[in-house]
């Protein structure tokens, strides 16, 4: 199940799977599927989750049908394209009001990548700006699927479940596997299970899976003992095998998570298959940032947190990293800034840490005069201007989708962010699909909330890396009372540095709280001061009066101050909130 | 538990609730008095018997107004505190408004037992007066004083406000000079400040009252503490200066982390137990429900919150250091101590600390630094 974000596609899942029987209609909750506190709170989802159903279909047959419902932000089209490869059709859900927007031509694309067959869907077919017959005829002429194959649907009042079913049973190719050739198991997801270890995901395309096998990881070569097999229904439930077509789980007693690569072939180890299989397009993580635990004695957590994460997480990539200013902790890299807010997040709720993030860079490759290249993803790590003959920044085909009223927004947004223009297509429903190159270390700082606000929330966006390209960069410091803080360290268009450098001390002096004494905000640039700005010292803070009753409400108000306080991160003596360090953000 | 020497007496009602006060109080509950201080003798009385407490050192009846209390109301709840013991020169202060004394009520209170008058002056100027909702003129004030002192009483202490709107500070300065002329023995100078939930801090949310800046209110501090200094007044807690000897023994002794009984509506009772930990309780804060429920029983209890040995010296250092003559308080806490010394909070002073000049400003950083 692919589309753009919010556009309904997990709870359609729900329908699928109560309509199905798989879930019993008094286990249901809206997003079944969505098993992260996160994914619920913020209604949106960040996993793809697999499950099995059954189907008694119009023709008789029981077919079983494996779901796997994936996350539609453009941060998480990893997870996607992973979802993808295990699959043999997709079924494309399309907004009735919204209609065709970037990820869903993105998703698209992945999915004819894949070799899929395609099941259009336009849902919300029943709120009021719903408009499915334009939205029908769209599909048939951006993505090519013919309109008379396009499903109606309604999540919410369950239009077309079992229509969306038929087709499925009808459309989509059975598997082709044979259970009884050399296993060859595909790897798309695995988990951390503290009681069992890890928890490995597989579709099975050739041969058959049972417990007390040994299985061996054809890129790793570890082998392991098969304690379980499983199916999602859609919490885990065990079975006698798994075979060719089926999508489910593995258990193995392993410890380490290492040993479960997500896009790994698994085989048998006395019987093995001739060749793993394709696998993934290797992830790149797109934004790098720091991550340091706030209380320093949490690097060990975090260490071991990371580990299991990036489980789960095929994305996160990370390695240590030492900041003058904020200590021990790790430079990570990530798919967008979504999903650096997402894995925050994780980390902090799931293993109990504080952590302080500081500001998202792209990866720069530095030529240096030596002849040497290297790539460079910590602004402070630049290095000095005399040995670098040349910087060149990752460049992203950006395609927006917008409805035409906005595009001289859009253009005028993009040419600020130094985009260069490469195409307008009109398209029905007074859609305007535009592409521009452009940096995308401009598209990380704020690119996308303004696209947003300057097309009154319509436009949507999509981006890919396409390679490297020369610019004029120079490194931005900020000296915080006289020190240099290296995590605030910025690099930018020479012509813009400048002005950056003002508006970032100019917004650094609003949100670093007074101290007990002045500080003193300075932005360099090669070591030639091009902005200061002060925060006043704290004037006074004190309570006339202490007596009684007054005591025990003073010292909760000291105490809740100073448990605030422990969300700052002190950099010399000053404390500095986590804000600060992702003001470069938005300096527009 | 560590005995008792120290009791508090809260009388909860008011002539009238000035805009800027969030302490418990109410006005036009007059009516209340009577069994309101019947309650509050039976509380004594059942204190004395399931406590160790007195002989008591010192006494504090304090509001509220109770002033408003006849002085054979007044006669009838020292008769209690009498009855657990009072230590021979114990300390018994009365916080009384300009507007309640007279002559006679002065003779009443020195004859219950009562040996030092708190007079809530607050201000001497007539629009200061306004603005903060006080029934009294400055020549109410000034009579106030005179009759306490002329009636027998030596031991006199006057509050003031500071950092009032409209009030600059050769006007401040003035009051001060008034109210020191008439020779009283204590003075407690707070700054105006502004409460969530009272109507001041209304009138300030809506921009209705702007308040003065810091600087200003930290020159009006500064000024009145150095004329104070100069008049032979010792500074010995951020809003309060005495004469020697006539430091409030009262408040010293919670300043300095020794229990006591609070008794009465919304009252907070401070114990020490055996184990170094601190115990505070507080009773029901309306004047109703405690007279129902102290009335029979002897109790009102509301709530109590006990603090480990650690978060209690916690505690007595964030107390402590107010004390502006030096506190040992914060013997516990050397790492703490180190750091607030470098940064100029702090000075030692043969093994104990007091406050710096901008310590005294930033006081609450001061305190929160020992909490955990």
């Amino acid at each position: 199940m692919i589309a753009h974000v919010d556009h309904g596609k997990t709870t359609l899942s729900d329908r699928l799977l109560e309509y199905t029987g798989t879930v019993a209609p008094r286990d249901m909750v809206e997003q079944v599927l969505d098993q992260l506190d996160l994914e619920r709170e913020r209604g949106i989802t960040i996993k793809a989750q697999a499950v099995r159903m059954l189907y008694k279909a119009d023709d008789g047959n029981t077919y079983q049908i494996n779901l796997i419902d994936t996350p539609g932000h453009v941060d998480f089209s990893y997870e996607v394209s992973r979802a993808l490869a295990a699959c043999d059709g997709a079924i494309l859900v399309v907004d009735a009001s919204q209609g065709i927007e970037a990820q869903t031509l993105a998703n698209v694309h992945q999915a004819l990548d894949h070799n899929l067959k395609i099941i259009p869907v336009v849902n919300k077919i029943d709120l009021p700006q719903a408009n499915p017959e334009l939205v029908r005829e769209e599909i048939e002429k951006v993505i090519g699927l013919p309109a008379e194959s396009v499903i109606f649907a309604s999540a919410r009042q369950g239009i077309g479940t079992k229509e969306i079913l038929e087709a499925v049973v009808r459309e989509v190719p059975p598997p082709t596997g044979d259970s009884n050739a050399p296993l060859q198991a595909l790897i798309f997801d695995a988990k951390f299970d503290a009681y069992r270890g890890v928890v490995t995901y597989i579709r099975v395309l050739e041969g058959t899976l049972r417990p007390g096998m040994r299985i061996q990881m054809m890129q790793t070569g570890k082998s392991f003992e098969v304690d379980e097999v499983g199916i999602f229904r859609p919490e885990r439930e065990p079975v006698d095998d798994l075979s060719a077509g089926e999508v489910g789980y593995l258990i193995a007693n392993i410890r380490n998570v290492r040993d479960s690569r997500v896009g790994d072939t698994v085989t048998d180890e006395a019987r093995p298959a001739a060749a793993p299989l394709p696998g993934y397009r290797h992830v790149t993580p797109m934004v790098f940032a720091g991550l340091f635990p706030t209380d320093t004695e949490q690097y060990q957590q975090l260490k071991e947190a990371l580990e299991k994460l990036q489980l789960n997480d095929a994305a996160l990539v990370y390695e240590p990293e030492t900041s003058a200013a904020l200590g021990f902790g790790f430079r990570c890299g990530f798919l967008g800034l979504l999903h650096m807010e997402i894995v925050q997040e994780r980390l902090e709720r799931e293993f109990n840490l504080t952590l302080l993030g500081t500001a998202p860079t792209v990866e720069y490759r530095v030529r240096l005069r030596s002849g040497e290249e290297i790539p460079v993803d910590n602004p402070d790590h630049l290095p000095d201007p005399g040995q670098i003959e040349a910087i060149s920044e990752p460049m992203v085909l950006a395609t927006i989708v917008v409805p035409s009223t906005y595009v001289g927004n859009m253009m005028e947004l993009s040419q600020e962010r130094r985009g260069q223009f490469l195409n307008m297509q009109y398209e029905p429903g007074d859609r305007v699909v535009i592409t521009y190159r452009m940096p995308l270390a401009e598209i990380i700082h704020d690119y996308y909330d303004q696209l947003k606000s300057r097309s009154k929330g319509y436009a949507s966006l999509n981006y890919e890396l396409v390679g490297f390209e020369e610019a004029n960069l120079v490194k931005l410091d900020v000296l915080v009372a006289g020190s240099p803080v290296d995590a605030l360290s910025m690099i930018v268009d020479r012509s813009k540095a400048q002005q950056q450098g003002r508006r970032l001390a100019e917004k650094l002096k609003t949100l670093i709280p007074r101290q007990q004494f002045e500080v003193p905000i300075q932005a360099a640039i090669g070591g030639k001061i091009v902005a200061r700005e002060t925060v006043p010292a704290m004037r006074k803070d004190v309570t006339a009066k202490c007596y009684g009753g007054d005591v025990t409400r003073k010292r909760k108000l000291l105490e809740k101050q100073k448990e605030g306080k422990k969300r700052l991160k002190r950099v010399g003596n000053v404390e500095i909130p986590q804000e600060a360090f992702m003001a470069v953000l938005s300096l527009d | 538990m560590e005995r008792l020497h120290s009791l508090y007496l809260h009388v909860p009602f008011c002539t009238w609730v000035c805009k800027y006060c969030d302490f418990n109080a109410y006005a036009v509950l007059e009516g209340l008095i009577p069994p309101y201080v019947d309650a509050l003798s039976r509380e004594i009385e059942v204190a004395g018997a399931e406590l160790p407490i007195g002989p008591l050192e010192t006494v504090f009846i304090g509001g509220g107004t109770p002033s408003l209390l006849t002085s054979v109301q007044v006669g009838q709840l020292l008769e209690r505190v009498r009855a657990i013991g009072l230590a021979p020169g114990a300390e018994v202060t009365l916080e009384a408004n300009p507007s309640n004394v007279t002559a006679e009520r002065v003779e009443g209170w020195l004859a219950a037992g009562v040996n030092r008058l708190s007079i809530g002056v607050q201000s001497l100027q007539p629009d200061a007066l306004r603005f903060l909702e006080r029934l009294h003129s400055g020549t109410d004030a000034i009579a106030a004083i005179r009759t306490a002192r002329a009636g027998g009483f030596a031991n006199l202490s006057a509050d003031l406000l500071f950092g009032v709107p409209g009030v600059n500070l050769v006007v401040w300065l003035d009051t001060l000079e008034s109210v020191l002329a008439e020779g009283v023995q204590h003075l407690s100078a707070y700054e105006l400040t502004v409460e969530s939930g009272t109507r001041l801090g209304q009138e300030v949310r809506t921009g209705l009252v702007q308040m003065p800046g810091a600087d200003d209110q930290l020159e009006q501090y500064w000024a009145a503490a150095a004329r104070l200094e100069a008049a032979g007044y010792a500074h010995y807690e951020i809003s309060n200066w005495a004469q020697p000897g006539f430091a409030c023994r009262h408040n010293l002794a919670a300043w300095n982390y020794l229990p006591y009984l609070g008794a009465g509506a919304g009252a907070h009772s401070m114990f020490r137990l055996d184990d170094g930990s601190t115990e505070r309780r507080w009773n029901v804060k309306g004047p109703h429900a405690y007279i129902k429920q102290a009335s029979g029983g002897g109790h009102a209890l509301d709530g109590s919150e006990t603090l480990s040995p650690e978060r209690a010296r916690g505690e007595a250092a964030m107390i402590g250091v107010r004390l502006l003559g030096g506190t040992g308080a914060t013997r516990e806490f050397p790492a703490q101590r180190q750091q607030l010394v470098g940064a100029g909070l702090l000075v030692e002073d043969h093994g104990e600390v007091r406050l710096t000049r901008r310590g005294v400003e930033l006081a609450n950083q001061v305190g929160a630094a020992f909490l955990a």
